[in-house]
């Protein structure tokens, strides 16, 4: 289970979060929809300490991180307990896909190289990239890397893994791919938190859904609710915007 | 042996004499290079055969052997070549009416002009394809398209770099007193072989050359501003 | 001026001339030896911003970039062993070499620190946040992810770096060092051939900048495999350079400026 509480975070004198409170549960996924710069983004970042919060209490498992005095060493065990996927993919660009799989198990997790690759290999194929091993990313579609991306994220086996818009710098025929291997683990149980603009992936794989505007979440609810009969004219006026049929002057 | 400073001072003033030859070395130098550069490069871009070859040897010579050997060689070289021209059509012309600057002129210039050349050619590379296809599509002709289009774009490209080559040429005229021309460091030299304060003419020297140096940067910055201005924004 | 042209002269300067090659390239090693050091010491202020000592790295840099090599040499052959006479150490004596090697070391070493700054922050930022997110430690994620691609990155720079120091260093002769130019001048003095002298100099020169050059572009095309997709298809089909790794460097800036003695 993860436990945001208060989490706030600013940018000089702009506050982007502002005492953010939610609750994931174990084998949820849950997305976040927002107009860009809602702070959705940095939320996600703030989970993994890749943006440090100003303050308020971040709980994954049994792990609980004050964020007002957190030092190095917790911040490293709040990381190992999650894992992300980049909306730029961050493979490493001197690692093959096979390399960037194993990077994690052999450097943090400190297995040995033969079991961490037997397992690489398999997660790999997993994603359907059995065949480019020993690619490079710069060898790699865009959709591929981020199948790459998913596979490094996976082999961690973290309690959470969180996607920040995986599909926003994919070319239009490669997000199918993608959407694919994640709805197919989404299926196995793991826990994942998605910011994502894709509102047919938000409909059908998540069980959770929350919309944020403002640096704040607006409101929460089973994706068919908040999509289909939104209670807030904030969230009403976004899903008019960025939902086609609803919208077709030009 | 003690450091003086108030010689550093005297030298400095007497130094300030020899910033004009200095001055003179390095913009006959980066000028004359600059055409050179410009004329082996486009050599090189469009493979003109034996003078693209030719300008390839150039380059790879020049940049593979220090501007020291290229002065001496200038100096030894040019005035045999050049009396044994003169004998064989009799043009009456003496080599040692040469005055010593020249030397330093011309192979200055043989070496900038290898230098710039490359960067003329990484410049001209740099700019997009689509940018001479968009000039031929409205109708000039190549001329046309290299001197409106293509020469602005890989100038403001390359500013940087020759500005660079510019610094390096002013930093090598110092080997002008192999030549025995009277440059700063020549100078320098001068001032402190009456009281052997070497250190604190060279300090003089040295903070001269600074300053120059930091004057090429900064007017190169503003150019750069005001010559990019059509790339503010966006991706580039 | 000297005596008439003759080839075979050149052959012979050659060969004598090969056997000094051990001194220029021990002053190259040495120098950039101490230039990796130092350009260490003097980009790690500027990367972690420093206060003081980022301000000194920023003037250290300027100031030898910004004089010419020839009056550095002098300017530490002379003033060293004063400076450092204040410290109550006697270099006086040391030999001349010495202060060649190590002027050459602190002049590369500015280089070398803009090369290692303008390397380092080429790296994508995002390379470092995907390494904290797997769980990486700060200095795990410099050694095993930052650091080999700003190798990657450096590498040309750097191979222009050792050409430049390869021909700076014939300056050194200007105080007295027995290197390739110093016995150039003495043979061409000696026989009055110096045409012949100074093309076997300059031959030599050409073969080892040469061999240089392609040493390191080995090491360089080793470092970038990762950069190359599919080779030569790649190539072909496109017309314009994508600004790749390679089109970066042009960027970089801390190569050296364009024309070195």
């Amino acid at each position: 289970m993860i436990q945001l509480r208060h989490i706030s975070k600013s940018f000089g004198r702009q506050q982007v979060l502002k005492s953010i409170d939610l609750t994931v549960n174990q084998g949820d996924v849950v997305v976040i929809l927002g107009p860009s710069g809602s702070g959705k983004t940095t939320l996600l970042r703030c989970i993994n300490y890749l943006e440090k919060p100003s303050g308020g209490e971040i709980a994954i498992g049994d792990f609980r991180l004050n964020c007002g005095r957190a030092t190095k060493k917790d911040i490293h065990a709040l990381r190992q307990k999650s894992a992300m996927v980049f909306q730029q993919y961050n493979l490493f660009r001197h690692k093959t896909a096979l390399e960037n799989v194993m990077e994690g198990l052999v450097i943090v997790k400190k297995q040995p190289k033969e079991e961490a690759k037997a397992r690489s290999i398999a997660l790999l194929e997993k994603v359907g990239l059995g065949s480019k091993l020993d690619a490079y990313p710069s060898q790699l579609s865009g959709g591929q890397q981020q199948r790459v991306g998913i596979a490094r994220a996976l082999a961690l086996e973290p309690e959470v893994i969180l996607f920040d818009e995986p599909t926003s710098a994919l070319d239009p025929e490669l997000v199918g791919e993608v959407l694919e291997v994640i709805r197919k683990i989404a299926k196995e149980g793991i826990t994942m938190i998605v910011v994502t603009h894709e509102m047919g992936f938000a409909r059908d794989v998540a069980n959770h859904a929350v919309f944020m505007d403002g640096g704040v979440i607006v409101e929460e609810g089973s994706p068919a609710e908040l999509l289909y009969h939104p209670r807030e004219e904030r969230t009403k006026q976004f899903l008019k915007r960025i939902t086609p049929e609803l919208n077709y002057s030009i | 042996m003690k450091i003086d400073p108030s010689f550093i001072w005297t030298a400095f003033i007497q130094l300030l004499s020899a910033i004009p030859t200095t001055l003179v070395i390095t913009a006959v130098s980066v000028s004359v290079g600059f055409i050179i550069g410009v004329i082996t490069a486009l050599f090189r871009l469009y493979r003109v055969p034996v003078l693209s070859q030719l300008s390839t040897a150039y380059v790879t010579f020049i940049r593979g052997t220090p501007m020291l050997t290229h002065l001496l060689l200038i100096y030894f070289g040019l005035p045999v070549i050049l009396d044994g021209l003169s004998s064989w059509f009799g043009w009456g012309f003496k080599s040692a009416s040469i005055p010593m600057i020249a030397f330093a002129f011309i192979s200055f210039s043989i070496t900038a002009g290898a230098y710039m050349s490359e960067v003329i050619r990484s410049g001209l590379l740099a700019v997009n394809r689509g940018q001479i296809e968009a000039a031929y599509s409205v109708g000039m002709t190549t001329s046309q398209a290299l001197r409106r289009i293509v020469f602005p774009q890989a100038l403001a490209v390359s500013l940087p770099n020759l500005s660079n080559s510019a610094i390096g040429m002013l930093h090598g005229s110092t080997l002008a007193f192999t030549v025995s021309v009277v440059d700063i460091n020549a100078k320098a030299q001068i001032v402190a072989s009456t009281n052997w304060k070497f250190f604190e003419a060279y300090l003089a020297a040295a903070v001269i050359f600074w300053g120059l140096t930091v004057l090429i940067e900064r007017l190169t910055a503003r150019l750069e501003k005001r010559i990019q201005i059509y790339n503010r924004g966006g991706v580039a | 001026m000297g005596a008439p042209f003759d080839f075979s002269f050149v052959i012979g300067a050659f060969s004598k001339l090969w056997s000094m090659l051990g001194v220029t390239l021990l002053i190259v090693g040495g120098s950039l030896l101490t230039g990796i050091v130092v350009g260490f010491l003097i980009a790690l202020p500027r990367l972690y911003r420093i206060p003081v000592l980022e301000q000194f790295s920023k003037v250290y840099v300027s100031f030898f970039r910004g004089t010419p090599i020839l009056i550095q040499l002098f300017l530490f052959y002379y003033g060293l062993p004063e400076l450092l006479k204040l410290a109550h150490l006697d270099i006086s004596r040391a030999p001349v070499l010495f202060f060649v090697i190590w002027t050459y070391g602190l002049h590369t070493g500015a280089f070398m620190s803009e090369t290692i700054r303008a390397s380092v922050t080429a790296v994508d930022r995002g390379q470092v946040e995907a390494a904290y997110a797997i769980g990486m430690k700060g200095a795990q994620a410099f050694t095993r992810i930052v650091l080999p691609q700003a190798l990657a990155v450096a590498v040309p720079v750097f191979s222009n770096m050792v050409i430049a120091l390869l021909k700076d260093t014939s300056l050194a002769f200007t105080l007295g060092v027995m290197e390739l130019t110093g016995k150039a001048q003495t043979l061409g003095a000696l026989t009055q051939h110096f045409i012949e002298a100074y093309l076997a100099l300059a031959l030599i020169y050409l073969v080892v900048s040469f061999t240089l050059e392609k040493l390191l572009r080995a090491a360089e095309r080793r470092l970038l495999k990762h950069e190359q997709p599919n080779g030569a298809e790649r190539r072909r089909f496109r017309i314009e350079r994508k600004p790749s790794i390679r089109g970066m460097y042009a960027g970089i800036g801390a190569e050296k400026g364009g024309a070195k003695l």
